[in-house]
């Protein structure tokens, strides 16, 4: 598991030019090993989604990507941009929030799922049919034979984002990246979607690396868990850790503020203030105005991220005095 | 405590309004008869996933929809029986907060304008200074300095916006408030503020309180008593300890159970559902919730379960209700 599968590092994504570039992802670095399961948890601008798109070249054309990618020992920021659409799909799946806006409404789900086979293997048809059937199976869509000729709009939420991650999984990617795609969903539905990406890891030990904003789906499948904030990865721990132990102020709040089915608490635990909007803290911790543990350094300089325990890196000033 | 609102086999039907040629879509029964009260200072979470008919139930209460048969009986008065007149005073005494905090406030109005506005059509405000006086007052209850009155929402993160539609909606001292789905649009960081600030307010002010969520851990937090609803009926109300200890509806199990827990070390066995909720233009005969519970049988098919009092203060509506402890246990360390 050691072996990176993506070694991010550095990774910036600025939009606007000027001497203000507003600066939505800061100098981030993680890597995702072979067959792990990463979560990025963010609340909302916290650069989450565009780190995701980052990986498939896929941020908007006005975005200044800088820093490295490197999937398979390749850096994907330097290949030439004609050569991704053979990754996208083929080596990365991705699976959006919204299903219903990135499947095609015109094209019965049967043909979707043939084309992502066809764009990338060159295999006769009557196999390719079956392996359409086969990924309908894994992603548990009932009467799958009957399916093949249906439409998007004849689908339910749940259903849609089965056929996405049948998408996704067409060519066996090592890499799936989910962003936020329970989100839309009710409680029930989404219990069903989580046991089908348990379900796919375990059948192709792909790598998952999942972006969300639920400390409970992250607890439900992630290994490893990365947290953001404005831009920053304040924190990066297996998931045990971090929430048995978390270290930094703000996943630490985080925690304590997020209500749960058995806690008998008169009150939540509240923490101050707003989120900020993305890139607008521009000097030091980004948590800092927020942060209750907050010393006269944090307004200077970001702290960098430091290695605790094995694996459990943390940016903060506060926790590394109070471990010196 | 006494009742404030006594809801009586209320249901709505929403038939296909469109004008177009060729056939008409079913009619959708989004609620259908539900009956229940409202006690004086009680908070009541209506929980469900989407398409339940929670939110139609909301507005029914309030009277922003006609209901299609049934009664809602505020403090003794039909709503339906009251006249144009008596219907605006009772407006004052119910109020309602939104999910969307960027939708449900103008854009182009200032603070001070939306939280006044309820006050200004029941003639509450006397002068300029002491409409101005009041808004001040709304503003630092619900924790926002009183100087952002001049400004206008688009200057607030969604936290924010959200605490000035609470402001707006206690401004008319309301009796009852409906909040529907108040937090789920939040940052998961902001959520618990506006729950604490609701509580504090509802404690202070003694309002009622609809709830209307699909959450349960949040709900857990707020509500007094708790009622579940699948397909525009309730399957099953008690007190918040009764719910969570040992819900006694399979739906209500199932619910529990599929909420994901920030515990990666909980063991729970998780009860999967199978397939999607069935749509409310084509409820499935005798108990709705039968195409996917886990304990159908015949007698689901043939005969609607009806809502009976298995303890006090709690009601199920399945032939096969029986207690079903969920263990929220921590694996030993």
């Amino acid at each position: 598991m050691s072996e990176a599968l993506l070694d991010i590092k550095d990774l910036t994504i600025e939009f606007g030019s000027g001497s203000q570039p507003l600066r939505v992802v800061d100098n981030i670095s993680f890597a995702v090993s072979l067959g792990e399961t990463v979560g990025i948890v963010g609340e909302s601008g916290s650069g989450k989604s565009m780190t995701a798109l980052s990986v498939l070249r896929l941020v908007p054309e006005a975005a200044r990507v800088s820093g490295q990618i490197i999937f398979e020992g390749r850096d994907l920021l330097k290949l030439p941009k004609r050569e991704m659409p053979a990754i996208r799909g083929k080596e990365i799946g991705m699976i959006f929030q919204e299903p219903m806006s990135s499947l095609n409404p015109l094209m019965t789900i049967g043909d979707q799922i043939d084309e992502a086979i066809r764009l990338h293997e060159d295999i006769p048809a009557p196999e390719r049919r079956k392996r359409v059937l086969a990924l309908l199976r894994l992603v548990g869509m009932p009467d799958p034979e009957n399916r093949l000729s249906a439409y998007p709009d004849q689908f339910s939420g749940g259903m849609r984002q089965r056929v996405m991650a049948a998408i996704a999984m067409a060519c066996n990617p090592k890499l799936l990246i989910a962003d936020e795609p329970t989100t839309a969903l009710d409680v029930t539905i989404q219990a069903q979607v989580l046991a089908m990406m348990l379900d796919i890891r375990a059948r192709f030990n792909s790598s998952i690396l999942l972006i969300t904003h639920d400390l409970g789906v992250v607890a439900e499948i992630c290994e490893r868990v990365v947290v953001m904030y404005a831009g920053r990865i304040l924190e990066d721990a297996d998931a045990r850790s971090l929430f048995s132990n978390a270290r930094h102020p703000y996943t630490q709040g985080l925690l304590r503020s997020v209500p749960t089915l058995n806690d008998t608490r008169k009150r939540l635990y509240q923490i101050p203030g707003s989120v900020p909007p993305a890139g607008t803290i521009k000097a030091g911790c980004p948590f800092r105005p927020r942060c209750s543990v907050r010393m006269e350094r944090c307004a200077v300089e970001m702290p960098p991220l430091r290695t605790y325990d094995p694996g459990h890196r943390v940016a903060c000033w506060a926790t590394a005095e109070a471990a010196a | 405590m006494s009742v404030l609102i006594d809801i009586q086999g209320l249901g709505k039907t929403f038939s296909d309004p469109s004008l177009r040629l060729g056939p008409r879509r079913p009619p959708v029964r989004a609620v259908d008869q539900v009956s229940f009260q409202i006690l004086r200072g009680e908070a009541l979470a209506i929980v469900g996933e989407s398409g339940c008919g929670k939110s139609t139930l909301g507005r029914l209460l309030l009277q922003l929809i006609e209901p299609s048969e049934g009664k809602v009986i505020f403090e003794g008065k039909d709503l339906n029986k009251t006249t144009k007149a008596e219907m605006r005073q009772l407006r004052r005494k119910m109020q309602m907060v939104f999910q969307d905090p960027f939708g449900s406030l103008s854009p182009r109005r200032k603070v001070v304008d939306i939280i006044a506005e309820p006050m200004d059509s029941f003639g509450m405000t006397k002068s300029r200074k002491e409409r101005r006086e009041k808004v001040a007052e709304l503003l630092t209850l619900v924790g926002l300095p009183s100087s952002y009155m001049d400004r206008k929402p688009r200057q607030f993160s969604g936290g924010q916006r959200q605490r000035i539609g609470i402001a707006r909606a206690i401004s008319v001292d309301p009796m009852f408030i409906v909040a529907d789905e108040p937090v789920s649009a939040l940052d998961v960081s902001i959520q618990a503020q506006i729950i604490n600030l609701m509580q504090d307010l509802q404690e202070k002010k003694g309002f009622s309180f609809l709830f209307i969520a699909h959450d349960l851990a949040v709900v857990r937090h707020i509500a007094d008593r708790v009622a579940v609803m699948y397909l525009g009926r309730i399957v099953e109300m008690g007190t918040k300890e009764q719910i969570y200890a040992a819900p006694h509806h399979p739906y209500t199990e199932a619910l529990l159970s599929a909420a994901p827990q920030p515990d990666p070390t909980a063991t729970r066995d998780r009860i999967i559902l199978k397939g999607d909720v069935p749509s409310p233009s084509n409820v499935p005969s005798g108990c709705a919730f039968r195409t996917r519970c886990p304990l159908a049988a015949d007698i689901c098919r043939d005969e609607r379960p009806s809502l009976r009092e298995i303890e006090p203060h709690r009601t199920v509506a399945c032939h096969f209700a029986a207690p079903r402890p969920i263990s929220h246990r921590r694996a030993m360390a």
